[in-house]
């Protein structure tokens, strides 16, 4: 300020200027813009570590510009302990070159191999860290892989791998030795169909693991046909416009064969395009049942006769369509008890504008559809959902759901905008409030969710052995993804792990099938299931985890097992696994 | 940097210095007290004195990708769009028409992204016309956008309380949401509205099913069967009701009877959408559902639009085709087959089809050549293998049908029809034994099918081999069929078996009982034909000829889920 020449001039320049100030700053204060966004919010319940803890690996689906059908479909992944040290390793499914064109013609290119991939979980070491080790592991898939299954076949306490296809599947048996042989042929296993989910379950109770392959539909490349959008574009074909293909049963003949009774069992007298397939005791009568998703047709509930055959209840049960009485496109799903009412309810992930479908179970094997009236259907209409699975994602004792999502057809204003396969959708996550009531909670799931992929395959399991389920998601021609929980172990939880078998160490098994009503100190008690099955051509972690919530103290544990003997344990300790032979 | 501003307007009064000092210490306070209260201040502005739109851009997508004829068809409309938006007199009015036709044309071709921004322009320029956010809802529903659907519907019934399809619209919204009781009153009034609405009622049973008012459901659902015995999917929520109230009979019962085919209002708006684009697949569409209507006319002339857009698409001459048999033009309808086979010789539906349609007339060799021709490009194809066994076995050789009839039993459990074929190919082969021991089988793979335990009654009772025939247990096979079913066939084995026991008497009353149930349904021909055997009863003799030669041996399904699905279109 220039030439104030007397103090009192001075003091009354300094007001007004600081009166300039204060007009200036009450003037920014009433027309701000936002203030800067506070310190960074928490992570979310999940964080994404694929990539850094090793799990590097995008998908191949071949696409050309054929919209070969299978391409849509797959990848399956797993969870599960190849090499018996107690965490969980990784495998993961890869496609290949459809039809007559050259591997150059893909868009987008393969990333390094086409070969589906094991990596082992290095967490022993003290931090998660995945290696490649397929090389060493010997495993070779030939075909256009669809997904996995994973289970102990030949009781030799190795978890061995089932790998569906287009094409021939393969059978993969464990050596123990941190190598696999395909014994596909030999077993007699390689169901030459388009296949896409599969479930091992001993559902004769002989102590062996028997296998359910869900079939798709009748398909060739020679065979696929053209379909268009409304606009007339190019685009995936729905499944009506083939014929569904029939699935298979094999029963385990305990001698590393398996002999294929689909008819002797009944279960081919009804089929449809199938897509999930999960195996539970539905009707509580201690024998293991099978529920099947086809997409398009009705869904079938395979009731044990305990007798070998199978009598599909699914119509009457109220469990095979929609409440309007249509067949919906019914792609994941899985069984939990998300009442804890002590018998195993059904999710099953659909098709957008569909709704996701909740089966409530009775306790008899008699369904009631609920899920507009817990609040998932609504937030389920824009998506069109794979793999899918109960998780008690907070350990608060309620099974959350999380479903993983991407389109089927494409979106012709992204084709408009020059975006091939524009089939990426969120992932989503529904928190259980405990009365029958869901919430979308994807806000809070973490930013993962909010990354829009294709998404297929979706395993559950403890992977860094901390006491919450974290989850691995294989995304159709993107990157593997490994969602670790942040926030389950901020409760009490207790995990065991329920195996079978000999006195050697070396010849205990999981306990497919067997469960466990675990009664914690505050009094409540929640049904649990160690299975591997479930989701969308996937396996999870056999091991099971129940939250506790805030209760402290040992836990009491009553088990049924697969082949129907009970037995209780007291004081199981909590915040810990343990072992129950 | 204090300048001097003058706070009097209009004032040109030289200020002294030391009053300048005063003005510029408070003129900050009134810029400050002035600026404060224009910033602060959340006082609306006061309305312009004409109206003005705030709009959604609306441009056309890269339609490179879309069929030569909706090129043009979206060209054409966004010009004449255009041409209304350019015009500097054009009525709100009419720029909401126009925007809400291309908002119409741009949701028939899925790009609903601009689709929305020009219904919410063509709702802004006529906020009065229920039609645009009747649409929106549509649109918003199939996004899956359940929110803003329901959003979009109420505001159409706020303009239009009593259009019918809006309130089945609305009230499946609040059936979405979890809300039965607020779907209620909307199908309610639906169905006061046009009390014969199939889909009010519908819901109204679904409202009752989700509160599990099952006794309401059961008289809501059963009111709408009713009033459309071939809407068959209301038969699944009936069965549940009926699950509810206990009544585990009726529910079967309903269930045997279910359809599939998606039960909706009629919905002239959305019609109008369906009929809009100039798409092969469009007509194709919206031609199937015509067909699943039951309007074979409009079905027809979807297909027919959809060949002038597309004359080489041989889908469309089958199922135009397929609209022209269901029509009763049979050759129109064999002429759209062949070109649909001339255009794609490997085509197995138009081959399926033509066969169907000559083994009807008689022309078996025909179609038997048209059934193999399908095997060959798909020799999956189920149906046509079991039509060609049919045919084959009907045309004299069934010793040629064998072997298709026993390739769709290994491959495919659920056709019980293959599994008779089969047993009637033998009984014609005279191998009785044979059939004995496979319709034995059969009986216990089907346990429902009533079929299989009249055939093997009968080859019991009239097998011309001593060894094969068993009275006692022909009699014990056929009794509990003849409780359930009274029909002509089934009394006729009646009468054999009761006639190889012996008991003439029985089997000429049983005989007399059948040939007056074949007078009843017109049958007079066969009466005719059967009357040999009531005198063969009437002489104490029994029968020895199972069936006739001139009597078809077909299998008639009596419970048990279908067997296959038709071929979808």
């Amino acid at each position: 300020m220039a030439g104030f020449s007397r103090p009192s001039e001075k003091r009354k320049a300094r007001a007004a200027c600081l009166a300039f100030f204060f007009f200036a700053a009450f003037i920014a204060a009433c027309t701000s813009p936002p203030p800067p966004p506070a310190a960074s919010a928490p992570a979310g319940w999940f964080t994404e570590g694929a990539k850094e803890t090793g799990l590097d690996f995008v998908h191949f689906n071949g696409m050309s510009g054929e919209f070969y059908y299978p391409e849509i479909m797959p990848p399956g992944v797993a969870l599960f302990d190849y090499d018996n040290d107690g965490d969980l390793d990784v495998f993961v499914v890869q496609g290949q070159m459809l039809g007559s064109k050259p591997l150059g013609a893909a868009k987008p290119q393969p990333v390094g191999s086409l070969n589906s991939r094991l990596f082992r979980n290095d967490l022993k070491s003290g931090t998660l860290h995945f290696t490649d080790v397929t090389a060493a592991s010997g495993i070779v898939t030939h075909g256009y892989a669809m997904g996995v299954a994973t289970a102990d076949f030949n009781n030799d306490g190795c978890v061995d791998l089932y790998v569906t296809a287009l094409g021939p599947n393969q059978l993969f048996r464990n050596n123990c030795d941190g190598t696999f042989t395909d014994v596909s042929k030999a077993s007699h296993t390689d169901d030459a169909g388009w296949s896409i989910s599969a479930t091992f379950f001993d559902y004769d109770r002989d102590g062996y693991v028997d296998l359910f392959v869900g079939n798709y539909v009748d398909y060739s490349v020679a065979a696929n046909r053209q379909c268009f959008s409304l606009s007339g574009s190019l685009d995936y074909c729905p499944p009506h416009v083939y014929r569904a293909a029939p699935s298979h049963l094999y029963h385990n003949n305990r001698d590393g064969t398996f002999t294929d009774v689909t008819a002797k069992a009944g279960v081919s007298r009804e089929y449809g395009p199938a897509l999930g397939t999960i195996a539970a005791d539905f009707n509580g009568d201690g024998w293991p049942d099978l529920y099947v998703a086809n997409d398009g047709q009705p869904n079938q509930l395979w009731i044990n006769q305990r007798n070998g055959t199978f009598s599909n209840t699914a119509l009457l049960a109220g469990a095979a369509l929609s409440p309007e009485g249509e067949a919906k496109s019914s792609m994941g799903i899985d069984a939990g008890d998300f009442d804890n009412d002590g018998d195993d309810d059904l999710f099953i992930t659909e098709l957008t504008g569909q709704g996701h479908d909740l089966y409530v179970n009775d306790g008899t094997g008699t369904f009631e559809e609920r899920s507009a009236r817990s609040g998932i259907r609504l937030s389920s209409l824009p998506f069109t959902g794979f793999g899918a699975g109960w998780i008690d994602i907070d350990n608060d004792g309620w099974l959350d759901v999380v479903t993983v999502n991407g389109a089927v057809t494409q979106n012709v204003e992204a084709i408009a905008r020059n975006q091939p396969f524009s089939l990426q959708e969120k992932k989503q996550v529904f928190r259980n409030l405990g009365n029958g009531q869901f919430e979308d909670a994807t806000k809070a799931a973490g930013s993962a969710f909010a990354v829009p992929e294709v998404s297929r395959g979706l395993a559950f399991g403890d992977i860094d052995n901390d006491g919450d389920l974290d989850m691995v998601v294989g995304n159709d021609s993107g990157p593997l993804r490994l969602l670790i929980n942040n926030v389950g172990n901020r409760k009490h939880w207790v995990g065991l792990r329920l195996v079978l078998g000999g006195p050697e160490k070396a010849a205990l098994r999981d306990a497919v099938g067997a469960r466990v009503a675990v009664t914690a100190s505050d009094g409540r008690t929640l049904w649990r299931r160690a299975h591997t099955d479930g989701s969308y051509a996937s396996a999870r972690d056999p091991r099971v985890l129940v939250g506790l919530g805030d209760a402290s103290g040992p836990v009491k544990v009553r088990i049924t097992w697969p082949d129907g003997r009970v037995e209780e344990k007291s004081n199981v300790p909590i915040d810990r696994y343990t072992t129950i032979k | 940097m204090c300048r001097s501003i003058a706070t009097r307007p209009s004032s040109s009064v030289r200020l002294q210095p030391d009053v300048r000092l005063k003005a510029v210490a408070t003129i900050p306070i009134a810029i400050v007290i002035a600026l404060a209260f224009a910033a602060c201040s959340s006082k609306p502005e006061a309305p312009k004195p004409s109206p003005t739109y705030t709009l959604r851009k609306v441009t056309l997508p890269d339609l490179s990708h879309a069929a030569p004829s909706v090129q043009q068809q979206l060209r054409d409309g966004y010009t004449a769009l255009q041409k209304k938006v350019d015009g500097s007199a054009t009525p709100p009015e009419e720029l909401g028409a126009a925007y809400g036709q291309m908002g119409m044309l741009l949701m028939a071709a899925e790009y609903r992204g601009e689709a929305e921004s020009a219904l919410l322009n063509a709702q802004t320029f006529s906020p009065r016309d229920p039609r645009w956010p009747y649409y929106l809802g549509h649109l918003y529903k199939l996004k899956g956008d359940a929110a803003n659907s329901i959003a979009a519907f109420s505001r159409a019934l706020e303009l239009q309380p009593d259009d019918v399809p809006n309130l089945i619209w609305a009230g499946e919204g609040n059936l979405d949401q979890g809300k039965p009781d607020a779907a209620q009153p909307l199908f309610a009034k639906a169905l006061s509205l046009q009390p014969r609405s199939v889909a009010a009622q519908f819901g109204l049973g679904r409202v009752a099913l989700a509160k599990q008012e099952y006794a309401h459901a059961v008289e809501y659902l059963e009111k709408a069967l009713l009033l459309d015995p071939l809407a068959t999917v209301i038969h699944y929520p009936l069965a549940m009701a009926y699950r509810g109230l206990g009544d585990q009979a009726k529910a079967q019962a309903h269930l045997a009877l279910r359809g599939t085919l998606a039960l909706k209002p009629d919905d002239p708006l959305m019609r109008r959408v369906d009929a809009l684009l100039n798409s092969a697949l469009a007509y194709e569409a919206s031609g199937a559902d015509a067909l699943d209507r039951g309007d074979f006319k409009g079905a027809a002339d979807s297909f027919r639009k959809g060949i002038e857009v597309a004359p080489k698409e041989p889908s469309l001459h089958h199922k135009l085709g397929t609209a022209l048999a269901l029509l009763g033009d049979g050759r129109g309808a064999v002429e759209q087959f062949e070109q649909a086979i001339r255009l794609d010789p490997y085509f197995v539906k138009a081959h399926y089809s033509l066969g169907v349609i000559q083994a009807s007339t008689g022309q078996a060799s025909a179609a038997i050549r048209h059934f193999t021709a399908a095997l060959k490009a798909e020799p999956g194809y189920v149906e046509a293998r079991l039509q060609l066994a049919h045919a084959l076995r009907r045309g004299g050789q069934p010793d040629a049908a064998l072997p298709h009839y026993a390739e769709i039993v290994k491959a495919d459990a659920r056709v019980p029809e293959a599994r008779f074929g089969y047993a009637a190919a033998l009984i014609q082969l005279r191998r009785y034994a044979d059939a004995r021991d496979y319709l034995t089988e059969a009986m216990r793979v089907y346990p429902n099918e009533l079929a299989f335990a009249n055939a093997l009654a009968r080859v019991l009772a009239a097998a011309p081999d001593d060894r094969v025939r068993d009275g006692r247990r022909a009699a014990s096979l056929i009794q509990p069929v003849v409780a359930q079913v009274r029909a002509r066939d089934i009394l006729e084995t009646m009468g054999m078996a009761q006639a190889e026991l012996g008991q003439f008497t029985e089997a000429v009353t049983w005989q007399r009982e059948a040939i007056a149930a074949a007078e009843k349904i017109g049958e007079r021909g066969i009466a005719q034909r059967i009357t040999d055997n009531l005198k063969l009863y009437e002489s104490r003799k029994p029968c020895r000829t199972p069936w006739r030669s001139d009597e078809p041996i077909e299998f008639q399904p009596t419970g048990g889920p279908q067997a296959i699905q038709s071929p979808n279109l």
